[in-house]
């Protein structure tokens, strides 16, 4: 992670900000930054999206490619997690210099994912037993402020529902092998049930005082974070008229782990937990309504673009 | 030798330009706050990040007495093409990629002016659909104008192929990945127009020395096109610029 | 990534012959059901609360300055811990020493599949789940700029091989004199629907990984590392789809398990201690012997010389 170097004082000005509540850019302790996302930026990919989270910038892409299911889960697709650290964000990521840090992050969510109460994979079957959709989900992170978990976590999901799959068109059995015809026509394709993939939820120990969304400069003044992996609600990825048909989700943790040189007791750890749920609860929800947000102006009006990336 | 159907009767290609017609230009400076430097060009479908951070003190290994070392990195997103890549960097053709980018921004840069600094350019292409090479160094020199290092000159590069029309040789200006398509040679130069030289001269695929010529004076005549945009956008961000910034300060 | 030419590998993708057994083919249900039986035993004969019996010793490496050995029925795991050198290829001093895990599965451990020589995504997630639970236990202000090598080394995997690893690493740091703050413990529980096996077995954990039919029903497996002098947690790690009151008791129950393994490690510790103290007595009184025996020949030699 690049290293922000801060001075004592400036250590502990953070540290006491956050005791009594207050941060040093005017949040509490439970306040996100301002977020900016966008679907559909690489028309190379099946689904795309971008994530400004203040400083921190992500791009997600997402590539299918027809693949032979594993013979373990043979009504399964599968997934996999590709995390690149550019060099554009930290000199430090030249070469292989940020490799550390994208494979725990691309094995954080991989773990995250792994449930199929988190993301179904049964949604990728093409023919059982033979052909399933192997989704290639490529996170660059562009940009480092602080926070790359919950960034990559919210761009991945943001991605996913955006991404358009090709129906399959005929189907032929030679023998043993099978001959897939996929429809050529890009509207001519279907979307993922995407509602309860999880967020992941990083709380940064500083002081006796967790907080969520911690900038770079207070994850430099914090020795352990803790993150959560919490289940979305899919109701919040539907329209109103579809969401009576559609199951309440329960939020519930799909993966935890901790990272950094310290420890915390075991009553914080379940406070941490706690709070991490609430907050994914809010995001989630958030999340949920910028995407539909987004994806009714796609079909009435010309899309605007806010980012660089337009 | 009639060659490959680039053009169309009407002497159009495949994406509706004509030989000497660029890709639409959409770029943009100043796009991260953490590099010295950073720039997002666009040029069609082929889109470029670039960041700049420096010059600062150089590692050990690579200081040089005589001027700044420019130290490039080129890398291209696992999605940045039709099919996916399993590696950003650090296969053969990223590595060459990036020493040419390397030479090519060397000679715009004023070195001598930091002996035993480094200056780190870092490309990231998160579009490819032809001609990322060239796209890559008109936007790291976007990139190094916003950092403000001393150049000599902007170093602009694009591309050429060739195409026949009514058995008449017809270059074609900034290549698009339909114009590559059909196995027509590739000429890229990345050069510095108003003193007219050449920083780099890369081609591919087989061309007759006859129409060498042809092919560079059009590639060369894309460049001093190019180089006029990009000096429009380094002007208009510099005007927009300093008014942003003053509301930021007041 | 260059490739070991000179030892055979085996085709990528091959599929092992049990898969075409009557055994392997049966639904989720069926395998679930066998794991425990109505009486609340499971299959080896546990109750689900009961941690396997541990079986540890010190000193099974002479090569290296600390090593341990730990045996949890067919999960056996050996640990050697070496002497703090300079780390190497480091720049910028640093004021706290560094820690280097090693997890290595052995190429015959798993039952499930042959593991590839070349560590693996699982093996590097084992090292750094390792390092991330050992930090906090060692006190490494005392050794700044150095770092301590710590490898630990799979033998059988039977479930629960973090947790393994972590004990045996930690015993291994005690017995090499690593100062540390405290005895660190791990403990894992595999979690389906509302029963919790404690110190699940490999196919206990196996289950808890496949995603049930029922949407609902909570799978999923939970490592947890403390310092219990301390009342620290210094490493935690869940996977599956779980409730939070299913998270928090299982914290509960695992903080309980992990403070239960510490009296053991303790008297593995003592015992090393005595046995070493022993061996040094037993070491000294030789030494006197044979001093004892020259003095004496001395005496019988000047005398010689003396008489002439």
């Amino acid at each position: 992670m690049a290293v922000k170097l801060l001075s004592e004082t400036e250590k502990s000005f953070i540290t006491y900000g956050v005791q009594d509540d207050f941060r040093s850019d005017g949040r509490s302790n439970i306040d996100y930054r301002p977020m900016e996302l966008e679907t559909d930026v690489v028309s190379h990919a099946n689904g795309s999206a971008r994530l400004r989270l203040a400083n921190t910038d992500v791009l997600v892409g997402v590539k299918t490619e027809v693949d032979t299911p594993s013979p373990d889960n043979p009504g399964a697709g599968k997934i996999e997690f590709f995390v690149d650290c550019s060099a554009n964000a930290t000199p430090e990521f030249e070469g292989r210099g940020g490799e550390q840090l994208a494979n725990s992050i691309s094995n954080m969510m991989q773990r995250a994912y792994h449930s199929s109460q988190a993301f179904n994979l049964k949604q990728l079957c093409i023919l059982d037993g033979k052909q399933c959709w192997k989704l290639y989900i490529d996170v660059l992170i562009l940009e480092c402020g602080g926070n790359l978990c919950d960034a990559v976590s919210l761009a991945v999901k943001a991605a996913l529902f955006n991404t358009r799959i090709p129906f399959v068109k005929a189907a032929l059995m030679d023998g043993g092998n099978v001959d897939l015809q996929l429809s050529d026509d890009p509207y001519d394709c279907k979307l993922l049930d995407v509602g309860s993939a999880p967020l992941l939820v990083t709380l940064c120990k500083i002081g006796e005082k967790c907080v969520v969304d911690p900038s770079a400069e207070e994850e430099s003044c914090s020795v352990i974070s803790l993150v959560v992996g919490v289940t979305g609600n899919p109701k919040n990825y539907c329209t109103p008229e579809e969401s009576a048909k559609v199951a309440e989700g329960k939020a519930k943790c799909s993966a935890i782990s901790m990272s950094g040189p310290g420890s915390v007791a075991t009553k914080t750890l379940k406070d941490a937990i706690n709070q991490g749920i609430v907050a994914a609860q809010s995001l989630d929800s958030a999340l949920g309504h910028a995407l539909l947000r987004e994806r009714k102006e796609n079909v009435t009006l010309k899309k605007h673009s806010y980012g660089f990336l337009k | 030798m009639p060659g490959p159907e680039l053009l169309s009767t009407q002497g159009l290609r495949q994406d509706g330009r004509r030989p000497n017609e660029l890709r639409r230009i959409h770029c943009k400076l100043g796009v991260f706050t953490q590099p010295d430097g950073s720039a997002y060009l666009e040029q069609g479908n082929t889109k470029v990040l670039a960041a700049v951070y420096g010059p600062h003190q150089a590692q050990k290994s690579k200081a040089s007495t005589e001027g700044v070392v420019v130290n490039c990195q080129y890398s291209m997103a696992t999605f940045s093409t039709g099919e996916r890549k399993n590696r950003p960097r650090g296969d053969r053709k990223s590595q060459e990629m990036s020493l040419h980018l390397r030479q090519a921004l060397t000679a715009a840069i004023k070195t001598e002016l930091y002996p035993r600094s480094q200056i780190d350019v870092y490309v990231e292409v998160l579009q490819d659909d032809g001609s990322a090479y060239s796209v890559c160094v008109n936007a790291a020199t976007l990139a190094l104008v916003d950092a403000g290092i001393p150049l000599r000159a902007y170093v602009v590069s694009c591309s050429a192929s060739m195409a026949w029309r009514d058995g008449r040789p017809e270059p074609l200006v900034d290549a698009a990945r339909t114009d590559q398509a059909s196995g027509g040679c590739l000429l890229t130069v990345a050069a510095i127009t108003n003193t007219g030289s050449i920083a780099l001269l890369e081609m591919s695929h087989r061309l007759h020395m006859d129409y060498l010529d042809v092919v560079l004076s059009r590639a060369m005549q894309g460049c001093r096109d190019i180089e006029a945009v990009l000096n429009q956008a380094v002007r208009d961000h510099l005007a927009e610029g300093w008014t942003k910034q003053d509301v930021v300060t007041v | 990534m260059p490739l070991d030419y000179r030892r055979f590998n085996g085709p990528e993708d091959s599929v092992s012959y049990k898969r075409f057994t009557k055994n392997y083919i049966r639904n989720y249900d069926e395998i679930h059901k066998e794991l425990v039986n109505k009486n609340g035993v499971r299959k080896d004969g546990r109750a689900m609360d009961e941690a396997r019996s541990l079986f540890a010793r010190t000193d099974m490496v002479s090569q290296a300055k600390g090593s341990a050995y730990i045996e949890m029925k067919k999960t056996k795991v050996i640990c050697s811990v070496f002497d703090p050198r300079e780390t190497p290829h480091q720049n910028e001093f640093s004021q706290l020493g560094q820690l280097y895990c090693e997890v290595k599965l052995a190429p015959f451990s798993c039952p499930r599949q042959r593991r590839p020589h070349a560590p693996d995504a699982e093996e590097r997630a084992l090292s750094v789940a390792l390092r991330q639970a050992l930090e906090p236990a060692v006190c490494r202000h005392m050794f700044p700029n150095y770092q301590v090598d710590i490898f630990v080394l799979i033998l059988e995997h039977d479930g629960s091989c973090l947790s393994a690893a972590i004990n045996a690493a930690g015993l291994a740091l005690a017995d090499a004199a690593v100062p540390m703050y405290d005895i660190i413990t791990a403990c894992s529980v595999a979690i389906i629907g509302e029963h919790s096996f404690l110190d699940p077995s490999e196919e206990e954990e196996f289950v808890a990984l496949m995603s049930p039919e029922n949407t609902e029903t909570n799978h999923g497996v939970i490592t947890m590392s403390t310092l219990s002098e301390l009342k620290q947690v210094s490493h935690f790690t869940q996977i599956g789809n779980l409730d939070v009151e299913c998270v928090t008791n299982a914290i509960q129950t695992l903080e309980q398990e992990c403070s239960k393994i510490v009296p053991n490690i303790q008297k593995v510790l003592v015992s090393s201690v005595t046995k070493c103290f022993k061996q040094k007595q037993r070491l000294d009184e030789e030494a006197k012997e044979r001093e004892a025996e020259l003095d004496a020949k001395m005496e019988e030699w000047k005398k010689k010389l003396k008489a002439g």
